[in-house]
Formats: structure tokens, C-alpha cells, sequence
């Protein structure tokens, strides 16, 4: 079963607090203003778990963790749907 | 008690006693927590009136929830930022920049002066901050047991960091600690005093470095065009008394604040010192718990927010110490503990007006702590002191004796 985390970028509500990036540089890229690069992060399964710190520390809101493949599981395995 | 004049338009049940700078727990005392004073405004009103909560005695609007100060802050279009809080105590109206900027005003300066300020920029600097760490706390550690944090440490490494950013020497620290003080803490006199003193010496360093030019924050400005435009003299004054205003009292009070937690809690000190690399995390926990900044908006037009009659020309303080102890947004706001995770804080607050200096601010606390940490030993307040606390428009410490005899 493919499954791979994707973390949503809401480019717009970023403003530069960092936090993603200090907990994942290599994960979350800054432009030289210090802001998120557009774009949605496929996230490899190893990163899983920095990734969500990162998305999770967002003072923002500005980063979502997509659950669309979770939900898939979920209904799959426990039928039931995306706790969202 | 002085007759308290409420705005017609402000519900009478929406009236509360409460003010940052009179309530209790907020006034200058020994041994003061005003952070979990303001902790129990959780067991009210998601929103209400304070009829006395600014410096010169203005009513504000109080919003408690960090749900709430995250939509009002990212609203800058409903909410404004611009106050004159400096021009002000000069009896002008001038914006500090790019605090006090409207977009799409503000979005060009905040461009322009980001990159100086952003992360990676700030790494770079990493080494000259530490490097001034370390030079402090050897000399401190060198020469006695026992120190005052305020007076021996925090400041002069906040001004000092500061005076490198302008390319300045550190013969004059006292002198700009002096100014800072009076700014943000002295009376109308000495307010007006210092403003005049700060504007008048961002003047001289700005015709200094046109003249010559150097590698530091001035030179950059002098040079810098906005719209094809070399700065005006206004924005050259706003963008420097921003940088003297954020940079000075700031992260002196928080380092403060964070080794008087650390001097109190020996576990949590012994952590710290056996395991460094938790110390990052720490300090946001620190930031979170001890965030010093009351944030000030103006309304644009009338509104209703969440049940609140707004009306154009109010004012709404979005205070980071309340918003960072709400049970909603941090489990157990009021225990501090070092390894929170998803921790979300305001202590520079949200929304477009982030604190342009936060990522040096942060690193000075966490080189801070590292290398206090690595060459002091077990520390704890001096027996018979009391550091001083106080609330108010910025919260602070004056003075924090350690002892490590």
C-alpha cells in the first residue's frame, strides 16, 4: 500500500517565524527573507517525524499536514474516516 | 481610586477591573511572578474591556485567547499597528519601521530588512555572539561567585550584540543602556530626553556612515532604495529607533527571567547542563512561559470581534503573556516544562508584524544558556536578594543575584 505524508504550504499565512526550518532544515527551505518556499513537501518516510514537529511548532497555521493517504488507511484498515 | 471613564459604546458587562500595569501582581515587587498573575484572566471572558491599561492610561480592548490574537494580528488591514509609540513621546507622528507600516507599505521595508535579520544571516553572526558569551561569563566567573545576571550579564551581551549590528564599539554600552532605560522606563522628562538623545545619534551614525561607509545595519540603510529611492530621513529615523527600541531591553529581561526559572529549579538547571542539546527546545518553552510583550492595535473601522463592539479608533492590546497560558492552546499552560512539543507560542507574536529580530533574539538566549550553563556550576538566587519584578506595557526584572558559591 503506497502512503506517503505531504505537508501542505499556505505560502500566504507564513511569516518567517522559523520554526519549521529549526527543526527541519532540510525538510522546510527558507528564501533569503527567511519565508517558506511555495510548493507542497512530499515528506520520505524517514522524515515523517520532524516533518510534523515542523508543520506542528507553525505559530501561523501556515503548514497542514495532509491526511488524504491516512484516511485511505483508515477506511481501509478500521473503516473509518480521516480524524482531521 | 481615579474616576474611570468607559466608552459609551463598551457594554457595561464587558467592563473589567483588570490592567496591566495596576492590577495585582503587576506592580514592582520581590520575588513577583506577573506571568501567572495574568494566567487566571483565563477564568474569564474570552474578550473584555480594561479601562486603564496603557502607559498613559487609555482603555483597551483585551483579548485573552491566542486563537483570537492570531486572527486580530493577521488582520493588519482592520487592525493597524501604527501608533506613533516613539514619535509620540516627541509630540510628532512618525511610524517606526516597519512595525508601524501599513502593507503594501510595509511589505517593501519588511523585504528590504529581512535578509539582515533572517536565519541564515543570523547563523552567520552565531560565532561573534557566542564568542561575546563566553567573554562575559569567563571574566564574570574570574572573578567572584556571585553576580548580578541583569547588570553583569544580560545587558551588557544584548547591547553589545546590538552595537556589533551597527558596527560600533563597546565603549559606549553604558551610555546606550542609560538611554534605553529612560526610553522605556523613566518618566515624560526623560522620555522625551532619550528619544531626542537616540534620534540625534541615529543622525550622526547615519551622516558617519555615508561619509564612510562600513559593513554593518546603518551603512545598509543609507544605502538601500525603496521605489528607486534612497530612505528619507524619517524612515532612516523610524527603521534605527525600531532596531534601539526591540533590541535592548527585550532579550536582556528574558534572560532574566529564564535563569531565575533555572536558579529555582536545580533539576531542571542539572538537565540543562548534562544534556545541552535539549536547551533549544528549552528556551521556546522559556519564550512561551516568559514572553515580556504586549502587543497595541488600532482599529481601522467599527467591528464586531468574536461578540466585542469595536469601534474605529480603538485600542486592542494583544497581550503575549496571556495568550501564551491559554489552556486551549497549551496543555497545562502554567507548568513549565523544557521538552513541550507543538509549541506554538506568541512571544513574538503572529501574523505579519513577526519580530523582525526574533531569530537573533532567540539565539542570543540559547548561546545564553549554553555557555552560562557550561561554565557556571550549580547557581541559585543569592541568599537574602530578591530579584524585582514588575508588569506593565513590557515586563521586566531588575536585578537577579546569582550565587554559585
Amino acid at each position: 500500500m503506497e502512503y506517503r505524508m505531504r505537508v501542505i504550504v499556505h505560502t500566504s499565512k507564513c511569516q518567517g517565524h522559523a520554526r519549521c526550518w529549526a527543526q527541519a532544515p532540510e525538510i522546510f527551505n527558507l528564501d533569503d527573507e527567511g519565508y517558506i518556499l511555495p510548493g507542497a513537501i512530499d515528506v520520505e518516510e524517514r522524515d515523517e517525524l520532524f516533518a510534523s514537529r515542523g508543520a506542528r511548532s507553525c505559530p501561523e497555521r501556515a503548514l497542514e499536514i495532509d491526511c488524504v493517504s491516512d484516511a485511505l488507511l483508515d477506511r481501509l484498515l478500521f473503516n473509518q474516516h480521516c480524524g482531521g | 481610586m481615579a474616576t474611570i471613564r468607559v466608552p459609551e459604546h463598551v457594554p457595561p458587562e464587558m467592563v473589567k477591573d483588570f490592567s496591566l500595569f495596576t492590577s495585582p501582581g503587576m506592580e514592582r515587587m520581590p520575588n513577583g511572578d506577573p506571568h501567572a498573575a495574568v494566567a487566571c484572566l483565563h477564568n474569564g471572558p474570552r474578550i473584555f474591556y480594561s479601562p486603564c491599561n496603557t502607559r498613559d492610561g487609555r482603555g483597551t480592548w483585551v483579548i485573552v485567547r491566542a486563537q483570537d490574537q492570531r486572527k486580530l494580528l493577521q488582520d493588519t488591514g482592520t487592525f493597524s499597528s501604527h501608533r506613533s509609540l516613539f514619535a509620540s513621546a516627541l509630540g510628532e507622528n512618525w511610524p517606526l519601521i516597519p512595525l508601524e507600516l501599513a502593507p503594501p507599505a510595509h511589505s517593501v521595508f519588511r523585504s528590504l530588512l529581512n535578509p539582515l535579520l533572517s536565519p541564515r544571516r543570523i547563523m552567520e553572526l552565531e560565532p561573534a555572539v557566542r564568542d561575546r558569551a563566553i567573554a562575559l561569563i569567563s571574566k564574570i566567573s574570574a572573578s567572584s561567585t556571585s553576580c548580578d545576571i541583569l547588570t553583569d550579564f544580560a545587558f551588557p551581551f544584548a547591547v553589545s550584540i546590538f552595537l556589533r549590528l551597527l558596527g560600533l564599539s563597546d565603549e559606549r554600552l553604558n551610555t546606550f543602556v542609560g538611554w534605553g532605560k529612560d526610553l522605556l522606563h523613566g518618566d515624560g522628562i526623560r522620555r522625551t530626553a532619550a528619544a531626542r538623545t537616540i534620534l540625534a545619534f541615529i543622525d550622526e551614525l547615519a551622516a558617519m556612515r555615508r561619509k564612510e561607509p562600513a559593513d554593518d545595519f546603518m551603512t545598509f540603510v543609507v544605502q538601500a532604495k525603496v521605489d528607486g529611492r534612497l530612505l528619507r530621513d524619517q524612515e532612516i529615523h523610524g527603521i534605527g529607533v525600531l532596531l534601539f527600541v526591540a533590541g535592548l531591553d527585550t532579550v536582556a529581561t528574558a534572560i532574566g527571567f529564564d535563569l531565575a526559572y533555572l536558579a529555582r529549579n536545580p533539576t531542571e538547571q542539572e538537565l540543562l547542563r548534562s544534556k545541552p542539546d535539549r536547551i533549544v527546545l528549552a528556551a521556546e518553552e522559556l519564550l512561551r512561559a516568559y514572553s515580556t510583550v504586549q502587543m497595541i492595535r488600532v482599529a481601522t473601522k467599527d467591528i464586531n470581534f468574536e461578540g466585542a463592539p469595536i469601534r474605529k479608533g480603538d485600542y486592542i492590546s494583544c497581550a503575549t503573556m496571556i495568550a501564551n497560558r491559554d489552556p486551549v492552546e497549551f496543555e497545562n499552560p502554567n507548568t513549565i516544562d523544557l521538552a513541550r512539543e507543538d509549541n506554538r507560542h506568541t512571544a513574538f507574536a503572529y501574523g505579519p508584524h513577526r519580530c523582525l529580530g526574533s531569530q537573533l533574539a532567540r539565539r542570543e538566549i540559547v548561546i545564553d544558556l549554553e555557555e552560562w550553563l557550561s561554565r557556571i556550576p550549580d547557581f541559585r538566587i543569592k541568599d537574602g536578594t530578591a530579584p524585582i519584578t514588575y508588569g506593565g506595557h513590557v515586563f521586566g526584572m531588575e536585578n537577579l543575584i546569582l550565587d554559585w558559591s
